[in-house]
């Protein structure tokens, strides 16, 4: 059976102007189609492509100095911003604890995007390059003491299971360069850096390593940060909050620094970094 | 030519087109990491069934076990049921082996193919049967243009298949409620669904509560089991029997197996999957997954009609033929049935859109519906307007199809060959599918687009082989060398750290949870930097490291 005719369809029996009003999803449906061509066809090529890449990295090559920061927006663009600027980024830098140590930070970005680590920050300097907007932010950074990372060899380590290794893992889905450490469920890791020189705040990071592992194993772990024998801050890392920041604030001067590492299963991959700052 | 027949002829037609297109579309794609096991099982699984025709060997348990199964869960693949792969292999054996009329790949896809076309014929004869032949045409092209489904319909894989199969049962059962004395036609099409994906197993969720409404509607509490028993007998007993008479695995201990089968998808781990930026890989996941899948991968202009035609269904419910079948109820029930487990937060959401490709029909076929009717609708306040002689009226609901039918397509061949990474315009395309955080691909078929780059790598004859880590393309590596898309010189290095270790290249698929390939490369290459980035309208897709000649 054929569909009826359109006069048995919902003609209303009013006046001319309802009637018209039937036209609408005809012309709905057109104007979406017109709309998703366009649409369609603009998103194919609305990202900046290699040769805006290459004149923005330009930009950045004229002014780069040894030991700014590059950083690109949004992070889904970072493999093609490596691409033309992946020499100027060394690996302690893609992996860092975070990005205070940092004095000037270039922001490649597209799409209006901004990285989280430009926020609250204001350019010095600007520029677009086809598509690729180029920003400077210059500020003071942080003074760091002591990064116990670079103190890993002379820590001593008080646990039953594997010594901690520096390692460049993923945290969080990021690159992280981070002391990590498999404590035996139950049984706290204790890791003491001995004569560590302090300012006046000790911040750190803590997350789990590798997805599959916090895939397949749903607990948290649990760091404590002891200054001179004294719990100064502790913090939790479960297997969805990627890399939890922790802080205390420290005496000015020389003392241990013991970081004690949780966990209640096992191969719980237990990632850390934590720097003395001014 | 009587219209009957002109209209059987363009059903075919279509068919055929979506045939076509699914073949030369799918010799872009890359070959997924689940196709290769697909395909290496099949052709056992023909072999198999060859060595039985021709009397090589009988249908013994050491012979089936061999082939089709094993002690171990996932020995012989005997986790998915056998039907797509068995096709898979014996098309590989007929047009590559021994016709020669296509390359390996491709007559393995083959078969995906062909029921991709056979669903387009489906809906196109189910849609004329229920409204018309400008319903079932759009009805069909609707199908054809879905930039996930044309993707999926040309791998070797089970997702196309399964959406044909179940739709060819929905159909089946719908025609059989008829009353004809020997609705055999049902039963063995849903034992053919059985045979081709676990999924089938929700399909009797929407059968069963379409047939008791039917039922009591016709003949109230007697009716729920009387109205047309005989299709109940065809389901309970046909079914299974296909099943089995396809699944050799199955022609001993076969409550065993078919609890094994069962249980390991029940069981079945929670692979990597991204979504609104968060990656998932445990439940609870977010009830709304496959909603906001659905509305970011299907064409919106389809989306926007299915919601017209919905609403012109309803409102003219009694006009569909045979309104006493209820095939709008049965539609949508089809529909909710494929979809509606993934709104329950503890099914796992990886694959995503490609799990719920049943629902596609009902969709295109409710497009279609609305399509057509606001063309009508159009027409008649056109006449109303300023006279129009009544030939107009097909020109005008033609060129509304055209114009609709054309935006779908356009997102469809946009989409190609990376069809996984594609999002549609309301999502913002490939782009705004990443500032959205939604999946970017999965099983590896991006790498085939880094090939070209690799191959250049390939050393100078005489010169030692180069070693690639490949991570996900890895099974695919023996086929790309197969297909001569890559030098044997140019080989995969192996898994992980120690794969990464004795390489000399390196690429990376990317994916959330595969960042990781990314900082292991690092570690071990000393630079971040890859030498090439593989992009779909610039979103990255794959990336290539070359380690530095000092290391």
């Amino acid at each position: 059976m054929e569909a009826s005719d359109e006069a048995t369809q919902g003609t209303p029996p009013g006046g001319v102007a309802p009637r018209r009003l039937l036209a609408l999803p005809a012309l709905l449906l057109i104007g979406v189609a017109i709309w998703e061509i366009v649409a369609t066809r603009c998103a194919a090529s609305a990202v900046a492509d290699d040769a805006a890449w290459t004149e923005a990295a330009s930009v950045v090559r004229a002014g780069y100095r040894p030991g700014d920061l590059i950083v690109f927006a949004p992070d889904w663009i970072d493999p093609v911003g490596r691409l033309h600027l992946g020499d100027l980024i060394p690996l302690e830098v893609a992996a860092r604890m975070d990005a205070d140590r940092f004095g000037r930070i270039w922001e490649l970005s597209i799409r209006d995007a901004r990285a989280p680590e430009t926020a609250g920050l204001s350019p010095v300097a600007t520029a677009q390059r086809g598509g690729v907007t180029i920003r400077r932010f210059e500020r003071t950074p942080v003074t760091v003491l002591a990064d116990l990372r670079e103190r890993l060899a002379t820590a001593r380590v008080e646990s039953p299971g594997r010594r901690p290794t520096l390692e460049l893992t993923e945290v969080g889905f990021a690159p992280r360069r981070c002391i990590q450490i498999v404590p035996v469920p139950g049984t706290p890791a204790r890791i003491t850096f001995p004569a560590v020189p302090l300012g006046s705040v000790l911040v750190g990071y803590v997350g789990i390593a590798d997805v599959f592992t916090r895939r397949d194993n749903r607990a948290p772990a649990r760091l404590e940060v002891q200054v001179g024998g004294a719990t100064v801050a502790e913090a939790t890392a479960g297997v969805d909050d990627g890399w939890v920041r922790f802080s205390a604030p420290t005496t000015p001067g020389s003392a241990d620094v013991t970081i004690v590492a949780h966990a209640t299963t096992p191969n719980r991959l237990v990632c850390f970094a934590a720097e003395a700052r001014q | 030519m009587p219209p009957g027949m002109r209209s059987s002829i363009c059903g075919l037609v279509l068919a055929l087109i979506t045939v076509i297109v699914v073949v030369v579309n799918q010799r872009d794609v890359g070959v997924a990491r689940d196709e290769v096991v697909y395909m290496q099982h099949g052709s056992r699984y023909a072999d198999w069934w060859v060595g039985l025709v021709t009397l090589d060997h009988g249908p013994s348990k050491d012979s089936i076990t061999r082939s089709f199964g094993g002690k171990g869960p996932t020995d012989g693949n005997r986790e998915h049921p056998p039907l797509a792969k068995t096709l898979f292999g014996l098309s590989e054996k007929l047009f590559h082996d021994e016709l020669g009329v296509a390359s390996e790949l491709t007559a393995y896809r083959l078969p995906s193919a062909l029921l991709h076309g056979l669903c387009v014929w489906l809906v196109y004869t189910m849609a004329l049967a229920l409204w018309g032949f400008a319903e079932a045409v759009v009805a069909g092209l609707l199908l054809l243009f879905l930039p996930r489904a044309l993707f999926h319909a040309g791998l070797a894989c089970f997702d196309a298949a399964i959406m044909t199969m179940w739709f060819a049962t929905v159909y089946a059962y719908w025609r059989c409620l008829d009353g004809r004395r020997w609705p055999w036609q049902a039963g063995v099409a849903f034992g053919l669904a059985l045979a081709t994906k676990h999924t089938a197993g929700l399909l009797p969720f929407a059968i069963a509560l379409h047939y008791a409404i039917v039922g009591y509607r016709s003949g109230r509490w007697r009716g729920l089991v009387l109205h047309r028993w005989r299709l109940i007998v065809s389901f309970v007993v046909l079914s299974p029997l296909v099943l089995a008479l396809v699944w050799p695995w199955l022609w001993f201990e076969p409550v065993a197996h078919v609890r094994d089968w069962i249980t390991f998808h029940l069981r079945h781990v929670h692979y990597n999957f991204e979504y609104l930026g968060e990656n998932w890989n445990a439940p609870p996941f977010p009830w709304h997954v496959a909603l906001v899948t659905t509305l970011v991968t299907v064409p919106v202009v389809t989306l926007v009609a299915a919601a017209l035609g919905t609403g012109a269904w309803i409102a003219r419910r009694d006009e569909v033929t045979y309104p006493d079948r209820a095939p709008g109820l049965l539609l949508a029930l089809s529909a909710a049935a494929s979809i509606g487990p993934f709104f329950l937060g503890s099914t796992p959401i990886f694959g995503a859109e490609k799990h719920w490709m049943p629902a596609l029909p009902s969709l295109c076929i409710a497009a279609a519906v609305g399509v057509v009717w606001a063309g009508r609708v159009a027409f008649g306040v056109l006449a109303a307007w300023r006279p129009l002689a009544d030939r107009w009226r097909y020109p005008l609901i033609g060129a509304l199809a055209t114009i609709v039918v054309g935006a779908a397509a356009v997102e469809t061949f946009t989409a190609q060959p990376y069809a996984l990474s594609s999002y549609n315009a309301l999502a913002g395309g490939a782009p705004g599918g990443a500032d959205l955080g939604m999946n970017r691909q999965f099983w590896g078929v991006a790498a085939r687009g880094v090939l070209p780059v690799l191959a250049r790598e390939a050393p100078a004859a005489g010169a030692p082989p180069v070693s690639v880590y490949t991570h996900d393309a890895a099974p695919a590596w023996g086929v790309y060398h197969r297909l001569g898309l890559l030098p044997k010189t140019v080989r995969d290095a192996g898994w992980e750290q120690q794969g990464i270790d004795r390489s000399q290249l390196a690429i990376v698929i990317h994916e959330k949870h595969f960042n990781r390939h990314d900082y292991l490369i690092w570690r071990s290459y000393g630079s971040v930097q890859p030498v090439f980035v593989l992009r779909v309208a610039g979103v990255p897709l794959v990336s290539v490291y070359r380690r530095s000649a000092r290391d």
